[in-house]
């Protein structure tokens, strides 16, 4: 097992120098002159010519792309050239905002998705079955922006309990930064009033973010474990006469679990690329809010950094999937 | 030396209707995807003509109306106005017409780039496919929202210049399920008989293995374009998309996030028509695949 994660981590290695060699290579190809944009509209070809020194980015691209990739060892990711600092500085200040959002998004499908689509599963067609199939289906074709509005509308403007946008009242000091996720922090420091303010925050992008996520789980949960019911196993259990319950929690779940894993591996990664647009509609200071300025200011470094963090996490987490596949079956254990 | 004459088989054409009259049966049979269907037949039918029926065309010009600025709906405006005095019912119809024909750009370029690259991958084999299937899996790995917003920012706003970006990052997903599917079917004994008849590979995968693997490719293409407009309303959400005129609807929906509670009609309209769009075409994908592909019924 451990040699086996061993060989997984370092195959991360090849792979990883691809993608930055990608993405490197998309940011160059592109047209637009970053230096340009940097020195302002107003520049002499002499400042543009000590803007593109100071960025290094007068050398040959080859040249550029190697710089680059010993810096990226070394912790230096290059520098914003809007914000002026360095790239690395900032993904960590705004990754954990980010984290924080998609873990509570994902939270959410995954406590009601799975045992929504098990119900639904096991009373099939019954009123449960199709509220939660209505759902799913809508749930999908939903647009995370649109349902983002929608909900500011219903519980912000209307009902006024939450707070519209942000993460954190401007006029109160956020708690004290121990993992960065403001629950969590508030948590250990026992600050009852920071808690309940971040989850009020929290609540309703994390709501926006997870409905997809929640529709495919409850889908995939479905139809995995009507499969699962109808195998022929599950029919010798029955007649050897275990309670139902015994079968459906102890049998049918681990079974029906593994194709429903893939499904949120792959959605870890799918969220954090698209948070851009819940973090737009909620003015969410994380990566996605920093990656949209980057991108529309043509600040190649943080649009390459934010690209390589979210790639590393989404390789990471299909790891991580792969490796729980063996604690549900041990078929996968064995190979 | 004497010519034999010799003919081809041909299929009974009434065969072939019977085939078709089977499958639009099995699609009947569920409600879900009829409705798929119809919405999507009116969404393009609106998106052909809308320019002609609209109320006022002229607003879709970009001309304006000040005095008749946020209108709530009514008969006279049925989605109400925006801060322009635009009346939105026609805004909402004209932007079907981007909506649809960059989510159609899409899927179809990144099916004849996917393709390519699967189905040379795929058959060749061997080293070919190593670096070809290694270039994709990387691809895949880069969170597609933003290359495409990425790529989108840098070319310049306009509907070509969105549709390359977003293309860009599709493709990899078609090379990847038509290289399965290939691989599958040139391991079939009509592509040794054709290989033995001497047959080059361009023939074999264009004439034999292509028209062969079409289905898959055709539930995927219907479930994707419901994304691809997905996508290309978050892009003009954000705010890389179409230049200033032209109605889209993220665009529409970006615009009046300002306006937001007051004005709720200027929001509520165009989000609705995405959702709806997205949805029908959702549906109509789920049931062409219980026609084309009936070992993936649940």
């Amino acid at each position: 097992m451990i040699r086996y994660v061993i060989r997984r981590l370092l195959l991360l290695v090849p792979m990883l120098l691809g993608l930055s060699v990608i993405v490197f290579a998309i940011a160059r190809l592109l047209p637009g002159d970053p230096a340009a944009l940097a020195a302002g509209p107003n520049a002499t070809p002499e400042v543009l010519a000590s803007v593109q020194r100071e960025f290094g980015l007068d050398k040959p691209i080859p040249l550029q792309y190697w710089d680059y990739l010993t810096g990226l060892v070394q912790g230096d990711w290059g520098v914003s050239i809007f914000t002026r600092r360095p790239v690395f500085e900032d993904i960590v200040t705004f990754l954990p905002a980010t984290l924080e959002l998609v873990a509570a998004a994902m939270l959410i499908a995954i406590v009601l998705g799975i045992p929504l689509g098990l119900a639904a599963a096991v009373w099939r067609n019954g009123v449960l079955d199709y509220v939660t199939r209505t759902v799913s289906l809508g749930g999908i074709a939903m647009p995370r922006f649109f349902l983002g509005l929608l909900l500011q509308l219903c519980f912000v403007t209307w009902l006024d309990i939450l707070p519209l946008s942000g993460r954190f009242p401007l006029i109160d000091l956020p708690p004290e930064e121990i993992t960065g996720f403001y629950t969590i922090d508030s948590l250990l420091t026992g600050d009852w009033y920071a808690l309940r303010v971040s989850l009020a925050h929290l609540a309703l992008p994390a709501l926006a973010m997870s409905l997809s996520p929640l529709a495919t789980i409850i889908r995939m949960m479905r139809a995995s474990t009507i499969e699962v019911l109808q195998q022929d196993y599950i029919m010798t259990e029955r007649a050897l006469g275990l309670s139902s319950r015994l079968i459906l929690f102890k049998y049918v779940l681990k079974n029906a679990m593994t194709s429903t894993l893939t499904v949120i591996g792959l959605y870890v990664s799918w969220l954090l690329g698209g948070t851009v647009l819940v973090e737009t509609v909620f003015d969410w200071p994380g990566l996605g809010l920093y990656a949209t300025q980057a991108i529309l200011s043509q600040d190649f470094m943080p649009v390459i950094g934010v690209t390589l963090v979210i790639a590393i996490i989404y390789l990471l987490s299909m790891l991580i999937v792969d490796l729980l596949y063996g604690v549900f079956n041990p078929k996968v254990r064995s190979s | 030396m004497t010519m034999i004459q010799t003919s081809l088989p041909k299929r009974d054409p009434s065969a072939r209707l019977e085939n078709w009259s089977r499958a639009f049966y099995r699609f009947r049979q569920s409600w879900l995807s009829v409705i798929g269907l119809a919405i999507v037949a009116v969404l393009i039918v609106i998106a052909l003509v809308a320019p002609l029926i609209v109320p006022y065309p002229e607003h879709v010009a970009g001309a304006t109306d000040t005095a008749a600025r946020f209108m709530p709906p009514s008969a006279e405006h049925w989605f109400g106005t925006n801060a322009l005095g635009q009346d939105m019912f026609s805004l909402v119809l004209v932007g079907s017409q981007v909506s649809l024909f960059s989510g159609l750009a899409v899927v179809i370029i990144a099916i004849a780039v996917g393709g390519l690259v699967g189905a040379v991958a795929g058959y060749f084999g061997g080293w070919v496919d190593e670096t070809l299937m290694r270039l994709t899996d990387l691809l895949l790995t880069i969170p597609s929202l933003i290359l495409a917003m990425a790529v989108a920012a840098a070319l310049g706003t306009g509907i070509l210049n969105m549709i390359i970006a977003i293309s860009i990052t599709w493709w990899p997903a078609y090379a990847r399920l038509i290289r399965g599917e290939v691989l599958v079917k040139k391991e079939e004994q009509f592509i040794t008989a054709a290989r033995a008849l001497g047959a080059g590979p361009g023939r074999i995968l264009g004439r034999h293995i292509l028209p062969n693997i079409i289905s898959p490719v055709v539930v995927k293409a219907s479930l994707d374009m419901g994304f691809a407009i997905l996508t290309v309303a978050s892009l003009g959400f954000v705010g890389i998309g179409v230049r200033a005129p032209v109605p889209e609807w993220g665009t529409l929906l970006s615009t009046a996030r300002g306006y937001m509670p007051d004005y709720w009609w200027t929001a509520l309209f165009p989000g609705f028509a995405i959702f709806l769009a997205v949805l029908a075409f959702n549906l109509l994908g789920d049931g062409l695949r219980d026609v084309l592909d009936p070992k993936a019924r649940r």
